[in-house]
């Protein structure tokens, strides 16, 4: 039952640590603009143009393509995009594992399904095999691929890019402790999740694990399973602690930065909510003589 | 490989961290030896009084070395509170989410060096690398938080907190451009910049040490003579009377700047260095704008005569008080709209950096003038002659107007249109490299400062330069033009061309836009370049 209630507690913390750093950025007051071209969206996009390029620009309706502000966050999302273009080496090691941890999302997420496909009485496994069914074959075969896919690349991407830190010298001038850790902690948890593939590579124990989650039941796993869950737990519980939360950092960059472009138009609601900030903003912050006055040289 | 590590910050002031040799080079002709300059020896008095053991140079020179023990107490526990300010809301409202970002997320993956200009132009000095700046950064407020737990060096506060270390990072802030390219490059779309613009945020805001010629030379004088030239009202007008009539003199046809005119559509503002440097420049605006027929004006009032705002590059709120002065001028006289001439910091500290400083009536729109002049072309209100402008000309891209604003195209519209023989730089666009003046650099003229900026910062641009005119560069019978719209750029090309030698070597000029446009225009028989009528 220990297990259980730990793998609980990491599940909520992760959720709940997360969303306590969003809402740490959400926080901020309205940031002054300090965006970036090309912004998404923007007719100008493909050479980084904005609203600004026509005369009179506030009496003209705002022409933003949300299909292309979508496209450019998946492209980041997904791929990676940004790293590809300009560190392509990089790319090569980040990317896999990435890409890793995506899957072993999407193999949690099939993990759940299997659980609850079980638990409606329908098993993914027979006793000469995988199920005959095919709901349940296909649940069982994308969890297997998934599930090695992404504790493989997630092994292989952490080991490159701690290998790359280390020998690289201009990387290990700059790399602290903790951030070897974090790359390590990664590794660790993905070779102990190696480790118990090996001895269960239809991820029949894992899917276990989840079930007896949702009942609310004690977690039973074998010594690597164990090892593994606890890791990846303890990972979960640590990564919205760390810069490893850029999952959030990057969302606020982009959307809140480099990208929000957003004009205070007369009468609009931006203009309402600037209006707030000006009246109450203290005035009295800054030590210099010069910060204290608000003298623009006009009697 | 430069072994310097951001801990080093804080060695002996008698270390020098970095000195220029092994530049990155340039192409011919100034690949030859003796084409290029030599360093000028750093004097002794100024290593005893400011920082040099950064790099020899000295760009900050109000930060001065405590005299005793005290002081530098003094000196390090106002940094230290400074530091927090920077991470409050209460204290630095406009730039914290940014700032945290930066400082927080960082994945020290180096991407940012490949994209930095002064990184690469300085052979890859490891002191210039945008990451040292920003990590050295990090490691003293790490070091300063968790003051001798082992938590401190786990996560990087190695850094021993002295005021050796502090002066030398209050120089490095002086060593970025603020251009952004960094920016642009980063996975995670952070920005060092922003981490550069806070320390000198921090220096001027609570050491109350900004560069002379930024803040008591620029931002001050402006809010108390209304320019940062020093030029008064009366002092503007009568430069305005000198323009009109020297145009006269040239041209043979009387055009008037319409001052302070109530309730005209458009406010024009320059940058008033153009009064001084680049007179021709707000002549030429006046032309286009009369000829096509624009309804518009220029203000005499205090801030409303000079569009500079040199507070968006160190101090937030020198920056909101000149923004505010710039609005209430034109409030005062009823325009419609605030159009900023041919100045790249002050397009985008009057349309997108103060934009959230303003509502009500003093939220006036703001636009770049380069839609306008592109209308005025596309329209035909005015006969053009690009025959007139047929020798090389190239396009500096402004970071401000290009990469901070995203106005692109307009200006290449109009080269094309005049502009026989444009050619790009490579990059350019929102990639383009900065003048090397950005960020403040082409108005510090303190000391040896300059020479570092010709050497170093300006050296990318220089090297484009020569390439984008590789084919007429050695023949000097052909004037080649860079187009450069905006006033610090030019202030950095005129520096740059004078310390190289290219306009007395090979005949490369520089300018605005509008100054081509006038010269190609079908009215007037003579040419609006004078260097034009040698040739």
């Amino acid at each position: 039952m220990l297990l259980a209630v730990f793998m609980y507690t990491a599940v909520t913390a992760f959720v709940v640590f997360s969303l306590g750093k969003a809402r740490q950025y959400a926080r901020h007051p309205l940031a002054n603009r300090w965006e970036l071209y090309p912004v998404p969206g923007e007719p100008g996009v493909s050479y980084g143009g904005s609203y600004y390029e026509e005369a009179e620009w506030w009496t003209r309706p705002r022409q933003i393509s949300r299909a292309g502000q979508y496209g450019a966050v998946l492209q980041e999302m997904l791929f990676m995009k940004s790293l590809f273009v300009n560190q392509r080496k990089f790319w090569w090691f980040s990317y896999p594992m990435h890409l890793g941890i995506y899957l072993l999302g999407l193999f949690t997420l099939l993990l759940l399904a299997g659980a609850v496909t079980e638990m409606f009485g329908m098993p993914l496994t027979a006793s000469d095999g995988v199920s005959s069914h095919t709901w349940a074959a296909l649940v069982y075969w994308a969890t297997a691929v998934a599930g090695f896919a992404g504790i493989f690349l997630t092994t292989c991407g952490s080991a490159a890019l701690l290998i790359n830190r280390v020998a690289d010298g201009t990387l290990r001038k700059y790399t602290t402790g903790a951030e070897y850790f974090n790359l390590f902690f990664i590794l660790a948890a993905a070779v102990s999740g190696l480790v118990a593939w090996s001895t269960d590579p239809g991820f029949n124990y894992n899917r276990g694990v989840v079930a007896a989650m949702l009942a609310f039941a004690p977690v039973r796993a074998g010594l690597p399973l164990t090892v593994h869950l606890v890791l990846f737990g303890a990972l979960l519980i640590y990564i919205p602690r760390t810069k490893m939360s850029h999952y959030i950092g990057k969302y606020f960059a982009y959307h809140k930065v480099l990208w929000d472009n957003e004009p205070n138009l007369k009468g609009s609601a931006l203009e309402r909510i600037v209006e707030k900030n000006l009246v109450n903003r203290p005035r009295d912050g800054w030590s210099s003589p010069h910060t204290k006055s608000t003298e623009t040289g006009k009697s | 490989m430069d072994k310097l590590k951001p801990h080093d910050m804080s060695r002996p002031p008698a270390e020098q961290l970095a000195s220029l040799d092994h530049l990155m080079p340039l192409p011919p002709p100034y690949d030859k030896q003796d084409m290029e300059p030599g360093l000028k020896p750093v004097k002794d008095t100024w290593r005893e009084t400011y920082c040099t053991s950064l790099d020899g140079f000295v760009g900050n020179d109000n930060l001065k070395r405590p005299g005793s023990k005290s002081e530098e107490e003094e000196f390090i526990n106002k940094f230290l509170s400074g530091l927090d300010k920077l991470f409050a809301r209460e204290t630095n409202s406009g730039f914290l989410t940014p700032f945290n970002l930066a400082f927080e997320y960082c994945a020290r993956c180096g991407v940012c060096s490949e994209a930095c200009h002064v990184f690469q132009a300085s052979g890859g000095k490891e002191v210039y690398r945008p990451l040292f700046r920003s990590d050295t950064l990090r490691r003293l407020y790490k070091s300063y938080k968790k003051q001798g737990r082992p938590a401190a060096r786990f996560t990087g506060g190695s850094v021993g907190i002295n005021a050796e270390a502090l002066l030398r990072l209050g120089e490095l802030a002086y060593r970025c451009n603020l251009c952004r390219r960094c920016a642009q490059t980063c996975p995670l779309g952070l920005d060092n910049s922003v981490i550069a613009r806070e320390i000198r945020a921090l220096f001027s805001m609570e050491m109350g040490m900004a560069p002379t010629l930024l803040h008591e030379r620029g931002t001050v004088l402006q809010l108390k003579t209304g320019s940062s030239t020093g030029m008064n009202k009366n002092a503007f007008l009568d430069n305005i009377e000198f323009i009109e009539e020297d145009l006269y003199e040239r041209l043979g046809k009387k055009y008037k700047f319409p001052i302070d005119k109530k309730g005209a559509d458009i406010l024009l503002i320059h940058n008033a260095g153009e009064f001084l440097s680049w007179p021709d420049n707000p002549a030429a605006f006046a032309i286009l704008f009369t000829e096509a027929g624009l309804d518009w004006t220029m203000s005499s009032e205090l801030a409303g005569y000079d569009a500079v705002n040199y507070g968006i590059w160190y101090d937030d709120a020198q920056a909101r008080k000149i923004s505010l002065a710039q609005r209430r001028a034109a409030r005062e006289l009823g325009v419609r709209r605030i159009v900023i001439g041919e100045c790249g910091h002050a397009h985008r500290a009057a349309a997108v950096s103060s934009d959230r400083l303003a509502v009500g009536e003093d939220n006036i729109p703001r636009e770049s003038s380069f839609p306008i002049l592109q209308d005025i072309v596309r329209s035909g209100a005015i006969k053009f002659d690009p025959l007139r402008n047929n020798f090389p000309v190239t396009l500096h891209d402004p970071c401000n107007i290009v990469r901070s604003m995203g106005v692109v195209m307009p200006q290449r519209q109009i080269l094309r249109a005049l502009c026989p023989q444009f050619r790009e730089m490579a990059p350019h666009g929102v990639n383009n490299y900065c003048c090397g003046g950005g960020g403040g650099f082409a108005v510090m003229r303190n000391m040896n400062f300059p020479e570092w900026e010709m050497k170093v910062s300006a050296r990318m641009k220089f090297k484009q330069i020569l390439e984008a005119f590789q084919d007429k560069i050695e023949d000097p019978t052909i004037p080649k033009y860079i187009c450069a719209p905006c006033s610090n750029c030019k202030g950095a090309f005129r520096d740059m061309l004078n310390y190289y030698q290219a306009t007395a070597r090979f005949n490369v000029q520089y300018g605005g836009i509008v100054e081509l446009m006038v010269n190609a225009m079908a009215m007037f028989d003579r040419p609006y370049f004078e260097w034009l009528e040698e040739f």
